[in-house]
C-alpha cells in the first residue's frame, strides 16, 4: 500500500475518488462538511412536546391566498414550515393545492416582509417603533377621529373579519371589504336572475358537458382547485367517455387551452352567444324556457353569430349537443371577460344553466362563496375620504393603491385621509402610502378560522414562530380597544386567541356540542368543520329577463386591449414570491417579465416578431412590453398579464414588469372594474428584449412525445399505434428492417441485463403514470417540486441562457391551426426523468454519478459528480439540469432559506441535477416502515409532484407490486412511453391524452 | 394548544418512553481512555486540572463528563438522546433535561460543582449552552440513527461513537464522516452498499 500511495502512477480509482471527495465536497453543501470549521450543537432550553429533531410535525391550516380558502397541511421541521400540502379531509380542495397556495411559504419568508411596527418619521421615511408606542399612536389617532374611521380589508370572512367590523361599527365607522377579482357581476347576475346575491359552488364533476364564456375557471375563477378536481373526474377519460369543454373567449387562457374546442369570439359578445344557446335549446330541442321565453326569443344564432364570429352551424351543433348531456354547466365571469357587460353576460349564462336544467345539478346554489362588498364599497369609502369623513384610514390584507386602475383616482383620495394605517405584511403600494405600519403576522403564524362558504368553517393556526416582529392584527386591534375605552371597551378579550376561542364556543353551541373545548380540538385537527348543506332551491325572480347590448370600449385604438388574470400572480399578491416568477407561465411559459400577446396574422400584419418592444397607447397612458406570438387570440385582442408593474411590494416585485391597469379608463361609481374596455393602439419601439421563456420548439414534429387519441377510440380500448392507425396514420417507418432486427436484438440484452444482480429479486420497481387526459398544465407539480427539492429559482438572466433548473417542466405542444379544418389545439405533457431502465445518462458517467439504483431509480450522487454534464447531452428527454453558479448562495436570501427542505441536499454549482423521483420521501418512508416493522403500504406516501396534483393525474408507486395503483394504470390501453423508439425503458407511463373531437 | 395532525406524536412519545424502558447501560469494549478505570468499576475517576489538558476531543464549555452520567450512574443513552431510536436525529438533552437532575445535584466535589454552576447560571439566563460538535457526517450524507438503533440494538451507540461511558471528555473514536467507516461496517453484515441509500 505504501508504494504503492507515493507511486502517482499506480493511483487507484478509490483513491482518486477520495481525492476529488474532499475538494468536491467542500463545495457540495452549504455547511458542515468542511472538517476545520468548528460546529456548534445548541440544545433548546425547553423542548417542545410537538417537536421530535428530524420528525417532521404537521398542523392543519387554511389557504388565505384566495378567496376560495383550500384546507392545508403544513409540514415544519424543527419549528420552521417547510412545505404546504392539501387537507384530505377540507372539502374545497381534498388533499390537492395549486402554486399561489403552496408558495405561501415564500410569502411567510419572503425578504420584503416588514420586520418590526413603523412610523412615519419626520424626512418622509419610516422608523422603527416599539409595539406599545405603535398602539399607543393608534389609540391616540382613534379616540381622536371621532368615528372618522374607515377600514379597507381584503379578509375573508371569519372571526377577524367579524371583528374588525365590530370594531369600527363600534367606533361609528365604516368597513369596505375589497378583493379586485371578486366576481360582482356574478352576484349581480344571480340576484337579477334568481333573485340571491350570492356565488354559488359549481358542480364540475358531475357535469358531462362544460361551456365556458371567458371564465378561466382553472386558474383565478372562484375556487380554482376544486374545479380542476371536478374538470379531471368529468373531462377526464373514464369508463369509454369524457365530458367535453367548449370555450368560448377572446384569449385561449389555460382553462380554453383544456378545452376540446375554442372559439375566438369578438370581446363581448359572449351575452349573445349564450343567449343564442339557450334559444335554441328551447327552440330546437325542447327544453322549458319558463319566464324567459319572451325575452329569449329575439337572440337568433345568426344575431349571435354575426356579434360573436362564430359560425351558425357551430352554434346549432353545441346547442344540440348541451341538449343531449344531462347534467351540463355554464359558466361565465371571471377577470378576462370583465367588459362593461359583464353583468349581461352572467345573466344570459344563469339563464341559459336554467334552461338547461342545471341549476340545482351543478350550479349549487346555498353554498354562498366568500365575496368582498365589491367595488361599489370602496367607492363609499372615495366618497367619505373626498367629503374629509376619515381622519383614521386602516388597510388591511387589501392593496388598493396597486389594483385599483390609476383611472379610478383612488390614491389622491387616499392621501385625504387624516391617518393612514396599513396591516401588510410587506411594504406594498398601499402601506408605502401609510403613516403607520402594523405589520400583521402570516397566516401561518397566527390564530384565525375562515368561513369560504356555507358549511365549511377552516381554522388557522400559528405553526411556528414568528419570523420578525409582527402582531396579529386581530391583537392589535384588542389592544387599541383596551387603551381606547369608551365603545371600545367590549373587547375585553385579553389576546385575539381567547377572542377566537370565545366565538368558538358560542359556535360549539350553536352547533349542540357540550364540550366546547373537545369541539375545537377537534376542529384545530381535522382543519375546522365541515357539514354538507344540500342546494338551496332557486326559482327564477320575478322580471328577470335576457338583454343584450355590445358593451362600449374606450379609445378609438385598433386593438381590443384583454389583461388577464395570471394563474400564478393573481391580483398581483404572487409577483413578490420567486417560485411564481420563475416557474413558467402555464400558457405562455413565459418567466419573470411582462408580455404582450399578439396574434401570428397580426403580427406579421404590424410585422413585429417575438421580443420586440410594443408600445401600446390608450388615453389613459401607454406601456411597453415584448411581443410574444401567441396564436390563441382573436386576431383584434391583445393580451397582457396581470399582477406586474408594481412600484413597491418588496425586491422581487418593485419594478418588475408594466402593469396593464394603467391603460384601463375607469370612473368611480361602477360596481366592478371592467378589465376588458380599452382599445388600444401600437407603436413599434424598435427596441428588443429577449422573452425569458422556457419553451423549447413549440411543435412535436411527429415525435409522438404528447400522443392523443379520439374518445371514439379510446372508448374501444385501443392503444396509441392502433388508434394512429385506425385514424390512417400508420407508425412511420424510422428505421429499416435490418436496423429494428438490431435493435430488438440490443433490447432484449439490455432488458436482460437489468435483471441481474441486484435488480433482480424483491426490490420494490418504482414508477409512474401521468394521464395526459387529467393534465391540464396548470403546474402545481412543479410548485411543489420546487418547495420538496431546494429547487433554486436562477433568474430571468440564467433563464435566457438556457440554464432553468427545473427537475419538472410542463411542455406544452402545439397541434393543427395550420389549416382552417384543423383548429388548434393545445397538448401538455408534465416532463421530469424518466428513470429510465436503460439510462443512456448513466454509461457515460465518468465517476459513476448517474447509475441505476436496485429499486430501479435512476441516481444522481451529487459528491460524486465532478460536473462533466455528459449525462445531460445523453439524455434524450432533457431533464438533467447543471447547476452552473452558486445558485444556492443567492436563490434564497434571508429568511427565504428557512424553507429548505433538511432532508434533501442543497447543491452547489458545478453539479448536475434532475428529478429523484422524491428519494428523500422513499428512504423516510421506508424508515418508517421498518421502525414498525412491516412492509411499504402502496399509497403510504407518494412524490411532490403527485400529492400536488389537483387533477390527480400524476401515480406514483411500486410497479412489482400488482396490487398497487401505479401498477393498474401503468397496463391502462392508453399507455406510452416518450420516445419509446429509442429502447431507453422509462418507468414513466404517459396515458395518452383523449380528445372529445368536433363531431360536425 | 397546536394540535399534531398526521404522523402520528403518540406513536413517537410512546416509542420514547418503551425504548428508555428498556434500555441497559452501555457496555463493552474498551474506547482509548479505558484503562484508566477497570471495566466493571461504575466509578468514574476524578481528574485534575493537569488530567484534563490530556484529553482527547475539544474542549467543551462545560466540562459535561459521559463517564460520570453513562458510566458511574448508568443513565441511558436515550434518557438525553431521546430521538435516536426514531428519528435520523439523535437528539440532544434541552437544557430542561439537565436542570431536571441538576436543580438538586449540585455535585459532589469543587471541579464538579463549578462545571454544574456553569450550567445554572446559563439556566437562570436562559442561554443554551453552545456545544461544540464532534461527530457529523457531510451534509449530503444522511444517516438515519434509528434504522441503525433498530438493526443493532439500542446498546449499539458505541460501535460508532465508542465506549462513551468511559470517556471524560467526547472525542471521536472513529471517523464517522469517512464512507469507508460506514461501508466497510455494511461490507460486513452484508447491508445495502446502494449510494441512494445515503446520498441524496
Amino acid at each position: 500500500m505504501a508504494d504503492e500511495a507515493n507511486n502517482p502512477s499506480t493511483i487507484d480509482r478509490r483513491r482518486f475518488l477520495s481525492v476529488l471527495g474532499v475538494s468536491g465536497a467542500g463545495a457540495a453543501v452549504l455547511a458542515g462538511c468542511s472538517t476545520d470549521r468548528v460546529q456548534k450543537l445548541i440544545p433548546y432550553l425547553v423542548q417542545s412536546e410537538d417537536q421530535v429533531p428530524g420528525v417532521a410535525t404537521w398542523y392543519a391550516s387554511t389557504c388565505t391566498e384566495c378567496a376560495a380558502g383550500c384546507g392545508l397541511h403544513v409540514k415544519t421541521r424543527e419549528g420552521r414550515a417547510v412545505k404546504l400540502e392539501g387537507n384530505p379531509e377540507h372539502p374545497v380542495n381534498r388533499g390537492k393545492l395549486c402554486s399561489r397556495g403552496q408558495a405561501a411559504l415564500q410569502g411567510l419568508y419572503n425578504p420584503g416582509r416588514i420586520t418590526g411596527p413603523m412610523a412615519r418619521a419626520a424626512g418622509g421615511g419610516f422608523q422603527e417603533i416599539t409595539w406599545d408606542d405603535a398602539i399607543q399612536r393608534l389609540a391616540a389617532k382613534v379616540s381622536s377621529a371621532g368615528g372618522k374611521v374607515a377600514v379597507i380589508s381584503g379578509a375573508g370572512r371569519g372571526t377577524l373579519s367579524d371583528l374588525l367590523a365590530d370594531w369600527t361599527t363600534a367606533l361609528g365607522g365604516r368597513v369596505a371589504r375589497y378583493r379586485p377579482f371578486d366576481h360582482e357581476p356574478l352576484r349581480a347576475a344571480n340576484k337579477a336572475v334568481f333573485g340571491r346575491d350570492e356565488l354559488p359552488a359549481h358542480d364540475f364533476g358531475k357535469a358531462q358537458y362544460i361551456v365556458s364564456f371567458g371564465a378561466d375557471f382553472l386558474e383565478t375563477w372562484l375556487a380554482p382547485v376544486e374545479n380542476q378536481r371536478g374538470f379531471a373526474q368529468s373531462h377526464g377519460f373514464h369508463d369509454g367517455r369524457m365530458a367535453r369543454h367548449v370555450a368560448f373567449a377572446p384569449r385561449m387562457s389555460l382553462t380554453a387551452q383544456n378545452a376540446d374546442e375554442w372559439h375566438p369570439i369578438r370581446p363581448g359578445s359572449e351575452a349573445a352567444l349564450a343567449l343564442a344557446l339557450a334559444n335554441v335549446l328551447v327552440t330546437e330541442h325542447g327544453a322549458s324556457a319558463g319566464s324567459f321565453g319572451a325575452s329569449l326569443a329575439g337572440f337568433t344564432p345568426e344575431i349571435a353569430a354575426k356579434e360573436s364570429g362564430v359560425s351558425v352551424e357551430a352554434i346549432r351543433r353545441i346547442g344540440a349537443e348541451l341538449a343531449a348531456a344531462k347534467p351540463s354547466l355554464a359558466v361565465a365571469g371571471g377577470v378576462a371577460s370583465q367588459h362593461r357587460g359583464a353583468i349581461e353576460v352572467c345573466t344570459a349564462v344563469a339563464i341559459l344553466n336554467w334552461v338547461a336544467g342545471n341549476v340545482g345539478q351543478t350550479v349549487l346554489f346555498g353554498a354562498d362563496l366568500d365575496a368582498g362588498d365589491g367595488a361599489h364599497a370602496i367607492d363609499a369609502i372615495g366618497s367619505a375620504l373626498d367629503a374629509g369623513q376619515v381622519a383614521v384610514l386602516l388597510v388591511h390584507e387589501a392593496n388598493p393603491l396597486y389594483a385599483l386602475p390609476a383611472s379610478l383616482g383612488f390614491a389622491a383620495r387616499f392621501a385625504k385621509a387624516g391617518f393612514k394605517v396599513s396591516t401588510s405584511p410587506y411594504l406594498d403600494e398601499t402601506a408605502a402610502q401609510c403613516d403607520l405600519l402594523l405589520p400583521d403576522h402570516h397566516s401561518l403564524e397566527r390564530w384565525d378560522d375562515a368561513r369560504p362558504r356555507a358549511g365549511v368553517v377552516g381554522l388557522m393556526q400559528p405553526v411556528m414562530e414568528p419570523v420578525f416582529k409582527t402582531m396579529a392584527t386581530g391583537d392589535v386591534l384588542l389592544k387599541t380597544a383596551q387603551k381606547v375605552g369608551g365603545a371600545l371597551a367590549k373587547f375585553a378579550a385579553p389576546t385575539y386567541e381567547a377572542h377566537l376561542k370565545a366565538r368558538w364556543a358560542d359556535f360549539a353551541k350553536a352547533q349542540g356540542q357540550a364540550d366546547a373545548e373537545g369541539f375545537w380540538r377537534a376542529a384545530l385537527q381535522r382543519g375546522g368543520v365541515y357539514t354538507d348543506r344540500p342546494a338551496a332551491d332557486v326559482k327564477p325572480a320575478a322580471g328577470a329577463a335576457a338583454a343584450y347590448t355590445a358593451p362600449a370600449f374606450d379609445g378609438s385604438g385598433e386593438f381590443y386591449f384583454a389583461p388577464h388574470a395570471s394563474s400564478f400572480l393573481y391580483d398581483g399578491r404572487g409577483t413578490n414570491k420567486p417560485w411564481l416568477l420563475e416557474n413558467p407561465d402555464p400558457v405562455t411559459k413565459i418567466t419573470w417579465h411582462s408580455w404582450v400577446e399578439v396574434h401570428p396574422e397580426t403580427a406579421a400584419r404590424i410585422d413585429v416578431r417575438n421580443g420586440e418592444i410594443l408600445q401600446l397607447t390608450s388615453p389613459q397612458g401607454s406601456i411597453e412590453a415584448p411581443v410574444y406570438i401567441y396564436p390563441g387570440l382573436h386576431p383584434d385582442v391583445l393580451s397582457v398579464p396581470l399582477g406586474f408593474g408594481h412600484t413597491e411590494y418588496g425586491g422581487y416585485a418593485k419594478g418588475r414588469g408594466v402593469n396593464a391597469l394603467d391603460l384601463l379608463a375607469v370612473k368611480p361609481g361602477q360596481s366592478f372594474v371592467p378589465y376588458l374596455s380599452a382599445r388600444v393602439s401600437v407603436h413599434k419601439t424598435g427596441r428588443y428584449q429577449k422573452l425569458a421563456s422556457t419553451e423549447g420548439n413549440p411543435r412535436q414534429l411527429g415525435r409522438g412525445i404528447a400522443e392523443a387519441m379520439p374518445v371514439t377510440l379510446a372508448a374501444k380500448g385501443l392503444g396509441v399505434k392502433e388508434a394512429a392507425a385506425a385514424e390512417g396514420h400508420p407508425e412511420a417507418e424510422v428505421n429499416p428492417e435490418r436496423e429494428l432486427e438490431a435493435i430488438k436484438g440490443w433490447a432484449a440484452e439490455v432488458q436482460e441485463r437489468t435483471r441481474k444482480g441486484d435488480y433482480a429479486g424483491d426490490h420494490p420497481q418504482w414508477g409512474m403514470t401521468i394521464d395526459l387526459a387529467k393534465c391540464t398544465g396548470c403546474s402545481a407539480c412543479v410548485t411543489a417540486c420546487y418547495a420538496e427539492n431546494n429547487i433554486p429559482t436562477v433568474g430571468e438572466d440564467e433563464i435566457h441562457r438556457g440554464r432553468e433548473l427545473t427537475w419538472m417542466r410542463i411542455e406544452r405542444y402545439w397541434e393543427g391551426g395550420t389549416a382552417a379544418d384543423k383548429p388548434i389545439e393545445a397538448r401538455f405533457v408534465p416532463m421530469l426523468c424518466q428513470h429510465c431502465a436503460s439510462a443512456p445518462c448513466e454509461p457515460v458517467c465518468p465517476v459513476y454519478a448517474a447509475y441505476h439504483t436496485p429499486d430501479g431509480l435512476n441516481g444522481q450522487i451529487y459528491n460524486r459528480c465532478v460536473g462533466t454534464r455528459y449525462c445531460a447531452n445523453n439524455c434524450p428527454y432533457k431533464v438533467r439540469y447543471f447547476n452552473w453558479y452558486k445558485y444556492n448562495e443567492r436563490a434564497w436570501p434571508e429568511p427565504l432559506n428557512l424553507q429548505l427542505n433538511p432532508d434533501v441536499t442543497v447543491r452547489a454549482r458545478g453539479v448536475m441535477e434532475k428529478c429523484t423521483f422524491c428519494i428523500q420521501r422513499i428512504r423516510g418512508a421506508q424508515d418508517h416502515a421498518r421502525l414498525e416493522g412491516r412492509p411499504l403500504k402502496d399509497g403510504e406516501f407518494t412524490t411532490a409532484c403527485a400529492q400536488a396534483c389537483p387533477s390527480d393525474a400524476i401515480v406514483f408507486g411500486d410497479l412489482h407490486d400488482p396490487g398497487s395503483r401505479v401498477h393498474q394504470t401503468s397496463q391502462d390501453h392508453r399507455g406510452y412511453h416518450v420516445l419509446e423508439e429509442v429502447n431507453t425503458r422509462p418507468v414513466i407511463t404517459y396515458l395518452a391524452k383523449v380528445t372529445s373531437g368536433a363531431e360536425a | 394548544m397546536r394540535k399534531l395532525v398526521l404522523i402520528g406524536a403518540g406513536a413517537v412519545v410512546g416509542a420514547v418512553a418503551i425504548g428508555l424502558g428498556a434500555l441497559g447501560l452501555t457496555s463493552g469494549s474498551s474506547g482509548a481512555q479505558a484503562s484508566k478505570v477497570a471495566p466493571d468499576s461504575a466509578k468514574a475517576p476524578l481528574l485534575a486540572t493537569g488530567d484534563t489538558a490530556r484529553l482527547l476531543g475539544p474542549r467543551q464549555p462545560i466540562f459535561f463528563r459521559h463517564d460520570i452520567h453513562a458510566g458511574q450512574y448508568k443513565i441511558q443513552c436515550q434518557y438525553c438522546h431521546y430521538s435516536v431510536a426514531v428519528s435520523a436525529e439523535p437528539g440532544i438533552p434541552s437544557m430542561q433535561t439537565c436542570m431536571g437532575c441538576h436543580t438538586v445535584i449540585a455535585g459532589s466535589d469543587s471541579s464538579h460543582k463549578v462545571e454544574i454552576k456553569k450550567l445554572r447560571d446559563a439556566w437562570g439566563q436562559k442561554k443554551p449552552i453552545e456545544w461544540v460538535r464532534v461527530h457529523y457526517v457531510a451534509r449530503h450524507a444522511h444517516f438515519p440513527h434509528m434504522r441503525h438503533i433498530k438493526a443493532l440494538g439500542p446498546n449499539a451507540c458505541q460501535t460508532c461513537h465508542g465506549d462513551v461511558a468511559r470517556m471524560p471528555q467526547i472525542y471521536k473514536v472513529n471517523n464517522v464522516n469517512n464512507m469507508g467507516f460506514c461501508i466497510s461496517c455494511h461490507m460486513q453484515r452484508n447491508v445495502t452498499r446502494d449510494c441512494s441509500a445515503c446520498h441524496y
